[in-house]
């Protein structure tokens, strides 16, 4: 880098000459990317279990460790100083938008895709060669760049290192921990000791603790009044908007049918046309509606949702449409349990969605449970899941969190002199907060300490081969 | 069934809305027709906040389930994003447009009314659900500010007019508002960690708010590196409220979304 104000704008600097700019990082993407399709033609994606542990933990140490070293020892190195300065930076953001872009657009399933996308990997994006190499130059980039600013380390670069590091941390240990990740269900029956779970490939797997399920339980919210075409059963999507909640004394209006609910049971039998509240199992809900119509001509009728017991009711409002009960949704669904682990510890607890119960290293999550008989269900389905790298990703996670608060402060004052905004440049606007380069020497445009430590920092002007 | 008539508030805000930015275009000097705009504009968002409070109250549960009802919030944020710049940089017309894009954001759910319920099912009901579309919505308000500074500056060079157009305040917005959306897309990850078992699935909703993150991220270094390349940048922001869109609305269309887990937004 040049220290000389004077230098006049030079010409397009030749491809690979020191210091690199953004035309060398787009041919460093370009190469990254035919190899890795290349690879991926040849020799297949990418074994996810391949860097379970340890091997995770030196890849980790030793990919960090070369960031670390090779910007102590090497600095001076084109590469290595690329690295640690944005245009590397934002041409590997480019690399992993374009391909992470892909991935937003192509199901990442084999089932459904063409033959050739599946060969590129495209279909398996995060397992593939592409995204290993981008991932690799995106993390070079960020280690670098966090390399060269904590050395040394000075107080005022705190906000740029918690989101640096953090994000390095995050993503490094995130990647890293794929293949320590384990995920199993349990399927659990009332009053029987599971010991065994399946992972998602149906291998079964011995649990170091036995779960018993208790009991089941589901709480719901009441059923919808819905109005449909009677022939197909399909909501009548004029209607929809206007669907409202059954309870006793409930009324609404959809598309010109005045409704009104005149009893409502959470539980019901049917005797003799009618129904009664009743405590059984398969129980289902019912209402009494009465429906009038816009010359004021009324019908009454009992509707239900029916259960996996007994059947649905309609009432048929003209020969075309009828009012309905909708199947009525979950509003909390858990299970009671006892845990039961080797050394002896019985645990009584409950297993909530949106609270897991951590056990020996387990976390044990509420995931489903037999959805064909809904809230008598005797079945639950746990499932159990062991991270250990979990720790890092967080130490990332709460590290960005403080650095998103840095973030917010960089904001700059208003400028004052908005009077003598500079003249628009040959190709450019002049955004007026140049001006305040404009009398700063070469010199001490490069010095950190001069610079206050907010205000941007441009690097002098030497990549005209940028974009 | 509502006890109250969500198209009521509605209408009063948008007119609301409208008349104070009437009144900002016309006051001239005049001392009580801008204290009148100000108070117009300002009231907007008074009904507004009224009937989200009341909404919340009625349904028992945050109203954030639905696009709708995140439109709802945006619809109410970003007048405010609009009246703090303008009260800060003196720029009128940032009012306008966010005041404008608040209007036709609730001429939406005008238009499309929402089905307001009670339901909120089980994955969503957590102390994470409100910080995180809260931070998140903010989030997309501050960086449509930004984006309303680019488009203008980018209109502005494109027909030929020799006027200078300073891009700090979208810097700033993009700052805060990056900041935010960090804050959301964590504290999303730290939710999912509690509701499904993992802080991260690449699920499509979590893809497109990957990119979005990291388009503004792009934007950021770019503005350090080339401070004066203003057009790049320009568009920059403009090509990343696209994502933003995409990753806030378009998501449910994508065939790539057909197994996702995000479905409830519908
Ligand atoms: C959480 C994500 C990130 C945030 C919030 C962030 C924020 C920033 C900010 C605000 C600056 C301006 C300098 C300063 O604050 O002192 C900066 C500089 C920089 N960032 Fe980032 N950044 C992030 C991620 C990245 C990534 C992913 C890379 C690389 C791939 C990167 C590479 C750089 C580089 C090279 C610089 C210039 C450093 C220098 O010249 O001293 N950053 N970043």
């Amino acid at each position: 880098m040049s220290l000389n104000n004077e230098i006049p704008k030079m010409k397009k600097k030749p491809v690979w000459v020191a210091p690199w700019g953004y035309t060398e990082g787009w041919l460093i993407c370009a190469g990254l990317l035919i190899t890795g399709l290349a690879l991926q033609l040849t020799a297949g994606g990418l074994d996810s279990k391949a860097l379970s542990w340890p091997a995770n933990i030196i890849t980790g140490g030793m990919f960090t460790g070369l960031i670390a070293g090779g910007w102590l020892l090497f600095r001076g190195n084109p590469l290595v100083n690329w690295l640690a300065r944005v245009p590397a930076a934002v041409t590997s953001i480019a690399l992993i938008t374009f391909l992470v872009l892909i991935m937003g657009f192509t199901l990442q399933e084999n089932e459904g895709n063409p033959l050739w996308v599946q060969q590129l990997g495209l279909s398996n994006m995060t397992g593939s060669w592409p995204f290993l190499f981008g991932m690799m130059f995106f993390l070079s980039s960020l280690g670098m760049a966090t390399m060269k600013r904590i050395t040394p380390m000075k107080g005022r670069n705190i906000g740029f290192f918690l989101n640096h590091a953090g994000l390095y941390i995050a993503i490094l240990g995130g990647l890293l921990g794929a293949a320590d990740l384990k995920r199993v269900t349990m399927d659990l029956y009332e009053g029987e000791v599971v010991w065994g779970a399946t992972d998602r490939q149906g291998h079964y797997m011995d649990m170091p603790f036995a779960v018993e399920l208790e009991r089941f339980n589901m709480e719901e919210y009441n059923p919808k009044i819905a109005l449909i075409v009677t022939e197909t059963g399909r909501i009548v999507p004029e209607a929809i908007s206007e669907m409202f909640e059954i309870d006793t004394g409930h009324r609404g209006n959809m598309i010109g049918w005045d409704v009104e609910v005149l009893k409502f049971y959470a539980m019901s039998g049917r005797i003799d046309g009618r129904f009664e509240p009743v405590v059984d199992y398969g129980a289902p809900p019912s209402a009494l509606v009465r429906v009038t119509d816009t010359s004021g001509q009324s019908i009454e009728g009992w509707i239900t949702s029916g259960s996996f017991m007994y059947p649905h009711q309609l009432l048929n409002i003209d020969h075309e449409h009828s009012v309905a009960m909708t199947i009525p949704r979950a509003s909390h669904y858990s299970s009671d349990v006892v845990i039961y682990t080797p050394s002896g510890d019985l645990i009584e607890t409950n297993i909530e969605v949106n609270h897991p119960v951590s056990v020996n290293g387990w976390k044990l999550y509420q995931y489903s449970y037999d959805d064909r008989f809904g809230k008598w269900s005797s079945t639950s389905v746990i499932e159990a899941i062991r991270d250990p790298w979990l720790p890092v990703v967080y130490t990332g996670i709460f590290m960005l969190i403080a650095g998103s608060i840095y973030l917010m402060t960089l904001g700059k004052a208003p400028e004052k002199d908005s009077e003598n905004r500079p003249e628009r440049d040959e190709e450019e606007m002049s955004s007026p907060e140049n001006k305040k380069y404009e009398g700063i020497t070469a010199e001490n445009r490069m010095s950190e300490e001069s610079m206050p430590g907010r205000v941007t920092k441009p690097e002098p002007e030497t990549e005209l081969a940028g974009v | 069934m509502m006890p109250i008539d969500p198209t009521l508030f509605t209408i009063a805000a948008i007119v609301l809305w409208a008349l104070g930015m009437l009144l900002f275009a016309f006051a001239g000097e005049k001392k009580v027709l801008k204290w009148a705009a100000h108070g117009s504009f300002l009231a907007g968002v008074g009904v507004l906040v009224v009937f989200t409070w009341l909404l919340w109250d009625i349904l028992g549960r945050p109203p954030m389930r639905t696009l709708g009802e995140t439109r709802l919030w945006y619809a109410m944020f970003l007048p405010v994003i609009g009246y703090a710049t303008y009260i800060r940089w003196d720029y009128k017309w940032i009012l306008h447009y966010s005041g404008a894009m608040a209007i036709l954001f609730l001429a939406i759910n005008l238009i499309y009314p929402d089905n307001y319920d009670r339901d909120l099912m089980p994955a969503l009901q957590s102390i994470w659900f409100v910080p995180h579309v809260i931070v998140y919505i903010f989030a997309y308000a501050l960086l449509a500010g930004a984006t309303i500074v680019a488009v203008k500056g980018l209109f502005i060079k494109y027909t030929g007019r020799n006027r200078t157009w300073s891009m700090q305040p979208a810097d700033n917005l993009v700052y805060l508002g990056l900041g935010f959306l960090t804050l959301g897309l964590l504290f999303g990850a730290l939710w999912g960690k509690e509701a499904w078992g993992h802080y991260w699935m690449w699920d499509p909703k979590e893809t497109w708010a990957f990119l979005t993150w990291i388009g503004y991220l792009a934007y950021i270094h770019y503005r350090y590196h080339k401070p004066k390349r203003i057009t790049a940048a320009m568009w920059m922001l403009a090509g990343a409220f696209i994502i933003l869109l995409i990753a806030w609305f378009g998501v449910n269309y994508l065939p790539s979304a057909a197994n996702s887990v995000h479905t409830y937004s519908q």
